[in-house]
């Protein structure tokens, strides 16, 4: 093929960075080299190279044995979970409409994501961010944590669910599903339920923001609470949540969704799931990312965050 | 029916989420057993990677490749992801099989993707040297920087070597490579 006709040719430093993400991924400097000089066509670049390298792995790895019975039933109960925890979302009842929880693919699709790249965002953001980081690494090595950005809450919550209707009836339960508001009201109320109130950093985009979180260890999914996080436009940016889980690397929280707030919106009541399995659950964090998500995040923009006792 | 499997995914078809495992599961369980650590892994792998798949089906586009490639760009991004967590110890796969890597016949191969085949057909076209390194690295999962060390190569030579394959081979996919051809 040509490359004679190519008008925007990204430089070898950027291949050679493109080319590396595809094969076995970037390290944090890394990746923040490639935030630096990532150009329109890069993003596409990169999908190329993730497509030829997927035809390679295809070509050339055997497919030997099926999925073992005990991971399906894990597989296939993952997905009721998850089509149930996204028709949830979706369902109109006591939770403000259209706060839905959006699919996070591990990565964003290319065009969007050339599209929120920060670009020369600021060395303010920077700044925080790293001041951020040292926060959670001490409170992670601390036996309490800072009282400054995160407060313990004791039950019950002081948070209000804002749920206005009564649950229904358990009779009357299996006709509509429980909204994200009425399971999280549920959750409140179960012993062993950890509670979080999310502090607001010192952002700008933070400014006002309260909230919370409930996390049920035994089920594994929880929810978070918010009142006066702005509006987001999906098409450049998201929220990411995340869960800061004590049985894991402190550096690499687990994912938890990608969501999106509308403009009408005051309040929101947002499922969170865990793609791992949540040991501890010592914190959850909020950050604006781009549209769909990250694997790994730079927790450049952290807008509100809570730990647990 | 594959090409409707991840549309009907997106809209809650629970039959879809089955016959996506079936048709999937045994790939995605192979490459997650080609690149994690231990079993225990390789599940959680596993479960990862049909998350993904679930939560990216509504993003498939046919005119942008196969369902099969779709699925293995998904399960190799969450693979990748796991293997920088933790690059202290070798994947399951010994490096010392790699005589047994078979690349598919793309004259036979009726089973694999059309991409697959084109790759296939661009692997024969390279250097020994050059499959080796897109070997250690796609298949093995080994960094640039331990196949270097590895073969005993520079790792600018591996760098090289990983560039010029991954090129090769998008452009027996026919993708246009307006975009990234410089310095190649």
């Amino acid at each position: 093929m040509s490359e004679s006709g190519s008008q925007s040719q990204p430089d070898d430093a950027l291949v050679d960075l493109l080319v590396k993400q595809a094969t076995e991924g970037l390290s944090p400097s890394e990746q923040r080299a490639l935030d630096a000089m990532d150009s329109a066509s890069a993003t596409q670049a990169l999908r190329e190279f993730e497509r030829a390298a997927a035809a390679i792995a295809l070509a050339a790895a055997p497919v030997d044995g099926a999925v073992p019975a005990a991971l399906r039933a894990r597989i296939e109960k993952d997905a009721q979970g998850f089509f149930a925890s996204r028709g949830a979302a979706a369902a109109p009842t006591g939770v403000p409409r259209g706060i839905n929880p959006r699919e996070a693919v591990g990565r964003p699709s290319p065009a969007a994501g050339a599209a929120a790249r920060p670009g020369g965002a600021g060395l303010a953001w920077f700044a925080a961010a790293a001041c951020l980081l040292l926060a959670l690494f001490a409170w992670f090595r601390s036996p309490t944590p800072p009282a400054a950005q995160v407060a313990e809450v004791s039950a019950p919550s002081p948070v209000a669910p804002i749920v206005t209707a009564p649950s229904a009836p358990a009779a009357q339960a299996p006709l509509t599903p429980p909204t994200p508001a009425e399971e999280r009201a549920a959750m409140l109320a179960r012993p062993d339920t950890i509670k979080v109130v999310l502090g607001a950093t010192k952002d700008p985009a933070a400014a006002g923001v309260t909230g919370d979180a409930v996390w049920d260890p035994v089920a594994q999914k929880g929810f978070l609470h918010f009142v006066g996080l702005a509006a987001n436009d999906p098409s450049v940016r998201q929220y990411q949540i995340w869960i800061f889980d004590g049985a894991r690397d402190k550096r690499y929280p687990v994912d938890g969704g990608v969501f999106d707030v509308p403009a009408n919106a005051t309040e929101a009541v947002i499922p969170v799931r865990a793609d791992l399995p949540i040991r501890q659950a010592k914190g959850f964090a909020v950050t604006v990312e781009k549209p769909g998500g990250v694997v790994v995040s730079g927790l450049k923009h952290v807008l509100v965050l809570g730990t647990a006792g | 029916m594959s090409s409707s499997v991840l549309q009907r995914i997106a809209n809650g078809d629970s039959a879809a989420v089955r016959e996506c495992i079936d048709e999937y599961g045994a790939l995605i369980w192979s490459l997650a057993r080609r690149l994690t650590r231990t079993p225990s892994d390789a599940e959680d792998a596993t479960q990862e990677i049909f998350l993904d798949i679930w939560r990216s089906a509504a993003r498939f586009d046919a005119a942008q490749g196969s369902v099969k490639v779709f699925i293995a760009m998904i399960a190799r991004r969450r693979l990748i992801d796991r293997l920088r967590r933790s690059t202290n110890e070798p994947p399951m796969d010994p490096v010392d099989v790699l005589d047994t890597v078979a690349w598919s016949d793309p004259g036979t191969a009726s089973e694999v993707s059309v991409e697959a085949e084109q790759a296939s057909r661009a692997l024969q076209h390279l250097r020994p040297e050059q499959r080796q390194v897109l070997e250690l690295g796609l298949l093995h999962g080994l960094s640039q920087s331990e196949i270097a060390a590895r073969l005993g190569l520079p790792l600018g030579t591996v760098k090289s070597f990983m560039r010029r394959g991954l090129i090769a081979v998008r452009e027996y996919m026919n993708i246009d490579a307006s975009g990234v051809s410089a310095g190649v």
